[in-house]
């Protein structure tokens, strides 16, 4: 089937895959050892701090990534594109409403939530409905709740004013985005329009069998998965470093008014790419120095839009869009948190 | 065109998915996960290793098979799952997912030190109350109990009253009667009075009065890795009960740039999902002995609570401390004993 050269070539690639799987293993084996090694203490602690943090944050994130590619994987096989069309009420403003609601039933945070929209939207589901899906679903959840109201059981507004916000501004995000992207022609997600109809036309098949499904929903999950990764583990690194060098002092300093604390604060959302489930205990220990006000932004802004999160949507997304979307997003949430600070706070 | 190679990615992306598996299995059998995740996330964790490896050995199952049956080794959208670019972008992308197994193996796991601490900044007690609560608490101490159910119920009303008509009440609360304007930074907290704490968390009031009663029947209070959060709090909601009591305390030195010679403070990184929400907790320590200790060194101090101050901020001090070094204790971290999950 192949020439030589050819033959000699897939050898060679058999050949590299052994090897990584070897170094792998034989760093497996010596896990102990090399931790203890003096060669390595002299890395300067800070960059060994960068390595931690990053780490931690790729680590955390897997999982999440995982079940969020499999949920994915699990719209591509079981729900078909009629479903989607049949369910959702053909007003366009009406079907804001159910999205933000489905939003809070859905537990996916900021991570696992970008390909579930995504196929969603690749299943036929409108834009800005998705839009409301992707911004409600990381904030409104029982886990999320939960954790700020720990972090914040002395001051329940702030629970309150992060559920609410979130619920309302996903609807006018996604009105919003409705609104200037209607007249855009084809779609926003970035794919080979050309290659997608050729598939189609061809091998447009069920799989059949539980196995043949099982197999299936795994492949796919895996291609996803690699597609997604490389963006969270730079987004991760990039945070990490945010984390380790970023001076909080410097920052602080602009932080003490009611109109720039919200900006630093958005900021720092941004900046860190926490995971929802944590970044209320993150800015409870900000309480000290910032207003409340800031602090909201910090929980409603952080899950919407973070700089992993960019990462991410770049890679599926088209440019335009992304750049829309997060305009739109930090605009609407820092109006709303000054209009919070001004009226209830 | 050229043939997209389904065989080789598959291949090679089996292979680093038991990279990955096997990074995270000697991460769980050397223990030194607790440096990057907190045990609450484990069951996420052994989910994440179980999938690498399943999927792992899939994916190079599904390498051996025949390209020619292509319905068979690629989903329906393989289209938009390949990798474009050039050769050498497809060896940066397989780099970037290589890298931080590499990275997990190779370099030293350790917990964060204090080089993170002064970034973060530190949070004296349990940073759940500040500023001149825990004044506050004592002041009030005598009202909570006649005020307790009232504001409960009041709570409880407040919270319906939000979730049947959110815009209603969110109008209703425009003008909330002990806050005139929105409060300037540092008074940001005062309105947090202790009513609310302990009217709001009828639980976790109980589970501090408990912790109270247990430290208050000690000879010495010793804190430990699980109640340290815990017995954090409850000095500062209740300090004037403990003033003149003893206590030990495990932790890494730490110091701000203005502190004197005999000033140190004892800390811990609270860690609730992993180490980028880690958060620094310490108490000030104030002994002769503080100088002859670095920052960064783990020690066990025993000392004498106080009532002090640190930047106008009341909180507990600890005087006439013996300071000892100690090794880094197994779990370097300490946890939110109210977990989320």
């Amino acid at each position: 089937m192949s020439p030589p050269e050819n033959r000699l070539f897939t050898i060679g690639k058999d050949l590299l895959g052994i090897i990584l799987l070897l170094i792998f293993l034989i760093l497996f084996l010596n896990f102990d050892r090399l931790n203890d090694s003096e060669m390595l203490n002299d890395i300067p602690s800070a960059w060994v701090n960068v390595n931690t943090i990053f780490l931690s944050i790729v680590i955390e994130a897997i999982p999440f990534i995982l079940l969020g590619v499999f949920v994915s994987a699990i719209i591509q096989i079981y729900i078909s594109e009629d479903t989607i069309q049949r369910y959702l009420p053909s007003n366009v403003y009406a079907s804001l409403f159910p999205a933000a609601v489905l939003g809070a039933i859905f537990p996916l945070c900021e991570c696992a939530i970008v390909p579930v929209v995504r196929r969603l939207i690749k299943k036929g589901m409108p834009l800005h409905v998705g839009v409301v899906f992707l911004v409600a679903a990381p904030i409104l959840n029982p886990i999320v709740a939960l954790s700020t109201f720990f972090a914040f059981r002395t001051d329940l507004t702030i629970l309150y004013s992060r559920m609410g916000l979130a619920f309302f501004l996903s609807i006018i995000i996604g009105a919003i985005i409705y609104i200037v992207m209607k007249n855009e022609k084809g779609s926003v997600l970035r794919s080979t329009k050309s290659a997608d109809d050729h598939h189609h036309h061809h091998h447009h098949h069920q799989p059949s069998g539980f196995t043949g499904r099982m197999r299936q929903m795994s492949y796919h999950a895996v291609d996803e998965f690699f597609m997604m990764g490389k963006y969270l583990i730079l987004g991760a690194f990039i945070a990490a470093l945010f984390q380790t060098f970023l001076d909080r002092a410097t920052l602080m300093a602009i932080g003490g008014n009611d109109f720039t604390a919200p900006i630093v604060m958005m900021a720092f959302a941004y900046l860190l790419s926490l995971c929802s489930e944590a970044d209320a205990f993150v800015a409870s220990s900000f309480s000290n120095q910032f207003t409340s006000g800031s602090l909201v932004a910090f929980l409603v802004y952080g899950p919407m839009l973070d700089l992993k999160n960019t990462f991410m949507l770049f890679a599926f997304f088209k440019t335009r869009f992304v750049l829309v979307f997060m305009i739109t997003v930090t605009i609407v949430v820092f109006i709303a948190v000054l209009l919070l600070q001004m009226f209830l706070l | 065109m050229k043939r997209y190679d389904h065989r080789f990615h598959a291949y090679i992306q089996g292979i680093i998915l038991l990279g990955f598996a096997l990074l995270i299995l000697g991460f769980i059998i050397t223990d030194n996960i607790r440096y990057y995740i907190a045990p609450d996330m484990m069951p996420f964790i052994y989910f994440a290793l179980v999938m690498f490896f399943i999927l792992g050995i899939m994916q190079i199952f599904r390498s051996t098979q025949k390209d020619d049956a292509h319905e068979g080794t690629s989903c329906d959208c393989s289209a938009d799952h390949e990798m474009k670019g050039p050769p050498f972008v497809k060896v940066l992308i397989y780099s970037i997912f290589i890298l931080p197994i590499l990275f997990g193996f190779v370099l030293p796991d350790q917990a964060l030190d204090s080089s993170v601490a002064a970034n973060r900044g530190i949070q004296f007690g349990s940073g759940i109350l500040n500023e001149d609560s825990s004044e506050k608490a004592s002041a009030e101490t005598a009202e909570e109990e006649s005020v307790t159910e009232e504001d409960d119920d009041n709570d409880l009303s407040r919270a319906e009253a939000y979730l049947e008509d959110p815009d209603g009440y969110l109008e209703s609360i425009k003008q909330p009667p002990n806050t005139d304007e929105y409060p300037s930074e540092d008074e940001v907290d005062e309105h947090y009075t202790v009513e609310d704490i302990y009217a709001e968390q009828d639980d976790i009031d109980d589970h501090y009065e408990e912790v109270a009663q247990e430290m208050l029947d000690q000879e010495s209070i010793f804190v430990t890795e699980e109640n340290y959060l815990d017995i954090m709090s409850v000095l500062d909601l209740r300090l004037d009960s403990f003033v003149g009591q003893e206590i030990e305390i495990i932790g890494f030195t730490y110091r701000e740039p203005d502190f004197l010679e005999n000033q140190l403070v004892v800390a811990r990184f609270s860690m609730t999902c992993c180490t980028a929400d880690a958060a620094v907790y310490g108490t000030l320590v104030e002994s002769d002995e503080a100088i002859h200790f670095d920052d960064d060194t783990w020690i066990h101090v025993h000392g004498t609570i106080e009532a002090g101050e640190y930047d106008g901020m009341p909180m507990p001090v600890l005087t006439d401390a013996t300071i000892n070094q100690v090794e880094e204790p197994d779990t370097p971290y300490v946890y939110p004993s109210f977990s989320p999950f």
